[in-house]
């Protein structure tokens, strides 16, 4: 595709979005969803459990079928084109645990032409993981960190950040929010997805609330700081107040 | 990308099929080494012994055989499933390549797997029965380099003429057309086990059981086309006993062989379609 096009083009445009799983009767996870995500932006995916943020989140990277609906990514529907622009992180652990971690670098390496080992094997000295270490010995911290290493050591044009700080001590919580802050290429987009909002609120640019599989809000923080005199973290209580 | 995919493909699976031809040639070994105490010119109490401890050894390497070329299929669907269904499917399906060239990684791989198995096999049992020959067929006290030369010339050319006569068809003709049938139902029985586990992907709640179940009834509808691909040869069978003619074996095999033999090629067609459409249209990881 020519490159003209690609900057023409929103970065993610989502249109009338539906997912309905096989099990779960009709009940919708996304309920036609529109959204249009820019370029150079930060942005909040928030919302209560179950509310679909995973569900839009893995049909953005091609790892589940919408029921209907489209996504396009740099005006591409999810394929091979759209898996090079996308760096994600999953909400689980998807490494192969008999591989070291060197070799998983080296596995990125492979398939990512934006991917840099310097970037990755800086960041494992910073936070004194051994690259010869073997996954399955690392704890699901350790393991968790060494995914976002490797999602954040490409130079990508969408990263997808599914639940990063979940589970990880407040130590490295603000690590992994500087890591990525640092690696940050501001012509990207980062969707960052938690429910961790207080952690992540003095990064964000943007956020969106999503509520029953449906777009509810889509605004940026200054907005809601300004018109609700209230931060984010505050904001999200009072409309999800149960 | 497909080499690259071939290669982490390979390595994930090498160390598990490197065990078990591991196993089969350690079950050829103390089969060979049974065969070589066995004294042919003992007494019959004696031989009998012997008899009984080459039976056990040739039931064991019997079943190392079967342990094996089965491990071989359990080894490469367990890999199929793991890093195309479950956490690790998060890593294979976020790789930018193309679902066709993921899935003909994977299928190139298993099917080299499998077929690197069944070459192994062929090859023990070759050495077995060489060391059988050998050492109870006396063959040493004939050993001298004219001898064996004599059994690989007139010898070869003596069976292969008796083979003709007898079957229809040179015994180069049948190895290669056996070798021809070897690969295509290796090929068709790999893309059957990976199939099946997308086919279970459809019972979002018990994928694994649904794979089960898929298989079975995969199988079972094999079982009935192979049953009805043998009518020919029965057919052609009780019409030469009708006419008390002698057919050649291989004109009375040939039609159920050439049947079996397109079967197994719809059947791996029907699965990399089924495979390629529930790793694009219906992909569900959890």
């Amino acid at each position: 595709m020519n490159e003209q096009y690609m900057n023409a083009a929103p970065l993610l445009q989502i249109n009338d979005l539906c997912k309905r799983y096989p099990n779960m009767g009709s009940y919708m996870s996304v309920f036609h969803m529109n959204l249009t995500i820019p370029r150079g932006r930060i942005i909040g995916l928030l919302g209560p459990n179950g509310c679909g943020k995973t569900t839009l989140i893995k049909m953005i990277n091609g790892l589940l079928a919408p029921t209907s609906g489209s996504v396009y990514i740099n005006g591409m529907f999810p394929g091979a084109e759209s898996k090079r622009v996308i760096s994600y992180l999953p909400e689980r652990t998807y490494l192969d645990n008999g591989m070291k971690v060197a070799q998983m670098i080296d596995y990125f390496a492979d398939f990512y032409e934006n991917f840099s080992k310097e970037k990755a094997y800086s960041m494992l000295e910073s936070l004194g993981i051994s690259p010869e270490a073997r996954l399955k010995t690392l704890s699901k911290g350790t393991k968790e960190k060494v995914q976002l290493i490797l999602v954040m050591s490409r130079d990508a044009q969408l990263y997808i950040l599914d639940e990063p700080i979940a589970g990880v001590d407040p130590a490295a919580r603000d690590y992994i929010l500087r890591t990525i802050i640092t690696n940050y290429n501001p012509n990207s987009t980062i969707i960052l997805s938690t429910h961790l909002i207080s952690d992540i609120e003095s990064v964000l640019d943007d956020v969106i609330f999503m509520k029953n599989g449906s777009l509810m809000l889509h605004t940026s923080v200054d907005a809601i700081r300004s018109q609700h005199n209230k931060s984010v973290d505050a904001y999200f209580r009072e409309v999800y107040a149960c | 990308m497909l080499g690259k995919l071939m290669k982490y493909e390979w390595r994930g699976l090498r160390f598990p099929i490197f065990i078990m031809m591991g196993i089969l040639g350690a079950a050829t070994l103390l089969t060979c080494l049974i065969i070589l105490t066995i004294d042919p010119k003992l007494d019959n109490v004696a031989s009998g012994f012997s008899f009984l401890s080459l039976m056990l050894s040739i039931m064991l390497y019997y079943f190392g055989v079967i342990g094996c070329t089965l491990g071989t299929m359990l080894v490469v669907a367990i890999r199929f499933y793991k890093t195309t269904y479950t956490d690790q499917g998060y890593l294979t399906h976020t790789l930018p390549v193309e679902s066709k060239t993921l899935l003909a990684a994977k299928t190139i791989v298993s099917v080299i797997c499998h077929l690197m198995m069944l070459t192994c096999v062929v090859v023990t049992i070759l050495i077995i029965i060489g060391v059988g020959v050998y050492h109870i067929g006396n063959v040493s006290e004939y050993w001298d380099a004219h001898y064996w030369h004599r059994i690989f010339t007139e010898g070869f050319s003596e069976l292969s003429e008796s083979f003709r006569e007898e079957y229809g068809i040179s015994l180069g003709g049948f190895v290669a057309f056996y070798l021809v049938f070897l690969i295509i139902s290796s090929i068709s029985g790999i893309m059957t086990v990976l199939g099946c586990i997308s086919l279970g992907q459809l019972y979002a709640k018990h994928r694994i059981l649904g794979a089960i179940i898929a298989y079975f009834v995969v199988i079972g509808v094999q079982q009935f086309i192979s049953y009805l691909a043998m009518m020919p040869t029965y057919s052609r069978m009780l019409r030469a006993e009708a006419l008390s003619e002698t057919m050649p074996m291989f004109e009375v095999i040939s039609p159920t062989m050439i049947i079996t033999l397109l079967w197994s090629v719809a059947v791996s067609v029907i699965m990399h379609l089924i495979n390629l459409h529930m790793m694009t249209k219906r992909l569900n990881l959890e």
